[in-house]
């Protein structure tokens, strides 16, 4: 599941009831300006935003936010907008690592047949997940398995500490260590190496 | 955007990209990794790491412990099927040592509830029990020579309570002259008992060889379908 996808999840889960055109539009007149910086200072580029921007959209119409006291749809449309630009982010690092470990490589691979980009780049992609998971497979016991639960299992943190038999905070305290650890043995994936 | 040092920890823009955080506060965040391209480049590791967990959810390795009149058996399964069952071992621990060095890089999860791994500690309740003859489980054999699997597959047939040689699976598997091929790779039978290489004896009349634990427990596998109480 990406970020956007889990930003609507609960709302996907409930019966389907698309947003009412007037809302919709109702807040795109009110926030779009807003929403379109932000997405254009995340990604950096004018028209990745408006791509992004229309994902915002779409998905704020096919499973809208709940709205009433207390809710907060601004809070809403960023967080969908944030996880989209994330997403995109996320995949194009994953993209640019696969193709730097493929030029460093000293041993020559065959090149891949110009046809077959698909096929090599999910190729290069699945290396990259191996490393990864790799390193999970080294965490400590519990993070690890904390770790999976959460992102590959998709449960909550109160099912996670049921399983481990631990408190929630604990479960999502193993949860993060496990994060912060793989970010800091993958330091390739990091760009910014300011301290 | 700027890289000045900011005051948001990394476990914020963790609690982020987990979606722990709602209202007011998830939105400060979002509108700060517009800002910081430190902290945003921390929220592209995390949803990278993230994004690949949840996409590597089928390799998972889980396992399972019980008693049994064998000590503590141990069972572990990939989505396909048992992938191995072990017992003789001091703790926890040594079974996972075990499954990592049989699988590099799998992801292993005590999982005790997973289907497969249910399923096993059940039929293998009954079994001990004398109430079952044959296992209905799925095993995955993937990981073996396809020789090894060939087997294995043939002494899956071998029925409850019965004993062929080492000589006859040889034949069975179309290999006639491979009786002491055959009789390595039983060795080698990651899912003792459910595939029961225990059923494979010399032609001589004696035992052969076991691989966990030793003939003892060829001889309390071979006694309990007989009939006879094991301890």
């Amino acid at each position: 599941m990406t970020l956007a996808e889990l930003a609507c999840a609960p709302v996907v889960m409930a019966p389907p009831r698309a947003a009412p055109q007037p809302a919709v539009e109702a807040w795109m007149h009110a926030y779009e300006p807003e929403l379109r910086r932000h997405l254009a200072r995340l990604v950096g580029s004018a028209d990745d935003a408006d791509d992004l921007l229309q994902q915002v959209w779409i998905t704020a119409h096919r499973s809208p936010p709940v709205t009433g006291p207390g809710s907060n749809v601004r809070a809403w449309l960023f967080r969908v907008a944030t996880n989209a630009a994330l997403d995109r982010l996320a995949r194009e690092r994953r993209r640019r690592i696969a193709l730097a470990h493929h030029e460093a490589k000293v041993i020559p691979e065959a090149p891949p047949p110009p046809d077959a980009d698909d096929a090599s780049a999910a190729r290069l992609d699945a290396r990259a997940r191996s490393r990864v998971r790799d390193h999970v497979a080294r965490l400590p016991r519990k993070q690890r398995e904390a770790v999976w639960l959460r992102w590959a299992e998709g449960l909550d943190y109160d099912t996670i500490a049921a399983r481990l038999g631990c408190s929630t905070d604990s479960a999502r305290a193993n949860v993060y260590q496990a994060m912060k650890r793989l970010r800091a043995e993958l330091a390739d994936l990091r760009e910014s190496r300011t301290p | 955007m700027s890289t000045v040092p900011c005051n948001v920890s990394e476990d914020e823009i963790l609690a982020y990209c987990a979606g722990d955080l709602d209202g007011e506060a998830e939105l400060a965040i979002a509108r700060h990794l517009a800002d910081c391209d430190l902290c945003r480049d921390d929220a592209i590791v995390f949803t990278l790491l993230r994004d690949d967990l949840a996409r590597d959810a089928a390799t998972a390795i889980r396992w399972h412990a019980f008693a049994t009149p064998f000590g503590t058996m141990f069972v572990a399964a990939s989505d396909r099927g048992l992938v191995r069952l072990s017992w003789n071992l001091p703790d926890a621990d040594a079974f996972e040592d075990e499954l990592r060095r049989r699988f590099p890089g799998r992801p292993l999860l005590h999982d005790p509830g997973a289907a497969h791994l249910a399923d096993a500690e059940r039929q293998l309740r009954e079994y001990f029990a004398g109430r079952r003859t044959r296992f209905d489980l799925p095993v995955d054999l993937d990981a073996l020579p396809a020789f090894d699997r060939r087997v294995l597959e043939a002494a899956r047939q071998i029925p409850f309570g019965t004993t062929v040689h080492y000589g006859d699976l040889a034949r069975r598997i179309d290999h006639p002259r491979a009786a002491r091929a055959v009789g390595n790779a039983l060795g080698r039978n990651p899912v003792a008992i459910v595939v029961p290489c225990h059923r494979v004896v010399r032609s001589d009349g004696s035992l052969g060889g076991y691989g966990i634990g030793g003939i003892t427990y060829k001889q309390k596998l071979l006694e309990l379908e007989a009939g006879r109480r094991v301890g």
